[in-house]
């Protein structure tokens, strides 16, 4: 098992959520490939010292995400499904989205008008995306 | 069916009640974390669950069924104290569980033992210390097969590594289907270990849920409001909200169930500088067992 996830359990971002984004960008960034074994929920549960139902809410959700899936009495696998490259692609939609949501979120709360958020956007694209000449 | 089902349950002293009305149920295979102040009750409720000392009233069934002396052959208790003989060495505590409990495990005991750093067992209760009286009661009852551990502070005078050992073991026993109650003042421990918690004080639940569902859903939401005097009627008869705290334009909201819509609500009244604020289990348990400000006179003005 290559990757090595951690939680802070004194966060107070639920822990299962905590382990839901580290495996979507572990997916993502390919340390975790497509059909490669994560895994058992209890050696996860024991790994980290953290409850096995955790673990356990964690696989359900992200399998019901696409982004794994479970053939029982095997174990939990990142979802091989057609492209090798579909699962990394939308594990990372997913992390991103959220930190897009909350990036906003708070341009709003700060006063910030759709116009000048969408200056940022385009400013924030041109540095990290920009188009090929 | 559940593990553990309390109903009504009240442990009175004359006319202190130390166990005031407790509903509990706890799911098989769960880990449960009792959490309160001291003198809250929680010891005083292993106990009578278990019918060591009488209850005044209530009920509590195992696995549906009224407790019987059968039943403590698939039950362990490691009480608050240790139960420990002093003029007893480790050795004939190991023997002595093996005579008296049919799923007791000598091999296992003895690699706890090992684990926990009790290396020599000729060793007599009374020269060891109170850590590892914790260790040794806490290795005698995981060497048993069970179906249910109830353990009251098993992890007070444990050294840091040893806390994380006896965590462990508890998860290793749930991930095989056994329930773990426990006890402890160690807000961080039962943040790792428990699934459920129940925060009890002066005898009484204040406070009980998945851990990572309070969580998720206790949150502060702060803003701050256009004007010093701006209504935010309707806003504050929210029952999603626990408490409301306005000093001029800012305003706090502690948030017992779906912070973002709160948070959206809070957007739509045209507040500002948005925030909602991650509350870990310490502020959780905390904000449960601290006396609320009364919210009428924070909400004054509004």
């Amino acid at each position: 098992m290559p990757v090595i996830f951690t939680v802070d359990p004194r966060s107070g971002i639920p822990i299962y959520l905590q382990i839901i984004e580290q495996v979507k960008r572990s997916v993502a960034l390919g340390l975790l490939a497509s059909g490669e074994q994560l895994p058992t929920v209890k050696q996860l549960a024991l790994d980290l010292t953290v409850n096995p139902n955790t673990v356990a809410r964690a696989y359900r959700d992200l399998e019901h995400d696409g982004v794994i899936e479970t053939a029982s009495g095997r174990g939990s696998f990142v979802r091989a499904n057609g492209s090798a490259d579909a699962a990394s692609i939308a594990a990372g939609r997913d992390v991103a989205r959220g930190e897009i949501d909350g990036a906003v979120r708070t341009a709003k709360s700060l006063g910030l008008a759709r116009a000048a958020v969408t200056e940022l956007f385009e400013s924030s694209l041109d540095r990290w995306l920009p188009e090929a000449p | 069916m559940n593990a553990l089902s309390i109903t009504g349950l009240r442990k009175t002293y004359g006319s202190v009640a130390a166990v005031d009305g407790i509903d509990l149920e706890i799911p098989q295979g769960c880990v449960f974390g009792l959490l309160g102040p001291n003198g809250a009750g929680k010891s005083t409720t292993f106990k009578c669950v278990l019918g060591l000392i009488h209850a005044s009233a209530g009920r509590v069934l195992f696995a549906g069924a009224p407790l019987e002396p059968g039943a403590f052959e698939r039950i362990a208790y490691v009480p608050e104290r240790s139960v420990l003989y002093d003029w007893m060495s480790v050795r004939e505590h190991i023997e002595y569980m093996q005579t008296n409990f049919v799923g007791f495990d000598p091999k296992r005991a003895r690699e706890l033992l090992e684990q926990l750093g009790v290396g020599d067992e000729r060793k007599k209760v009374r020269a060891l210390s109170k850590g590892m009286r914790t260790a040794t009661a806490v290795a005698l009852a995981f060497a048993r097969r069970i179906d249910l551990l109830l353990l009251d502070e098993p992890t007070s005078g444990l050294d840091p590594v040893n806390q994380r050992t006896v965590l462990n073991l508890m998860i290793n026993e749930a991930a095989q289907g056994t329930t773990v109650v426990f006890s402890s003042h160690q807000i961080g421990q039962v943040e790792r270990a428990a699934e459920r918690i129940a925060v009890m004080q002066r005898g009484r639940l204040v406070l009980e849920g998945v851990v990572d569902d309070l969580k998720a859903g206790r949150k502060i939401v702060a803003g701050i409001l256009p004007t010093d005097d701006f209504s935010i009627n309707g806003f504050a008869n929210d029952a999603r909200i626990g408490r409301l705290e306005r000093n001029g334009r800012i305003l706090r909201a502690y948030v017992t169930e779906q912070p973002e819509d709160i948070a959206e609500n809070m957007n739509a009244l045209g507040a500002q500088g948005l925030r909602v604020v991650d509350l870990s289990l310490e502020d959780i348990f905390l904000d449960a067992v601290s006396p609320k400000v009364a919210t009428a006179s924070i909400v004054e003005g509004v």
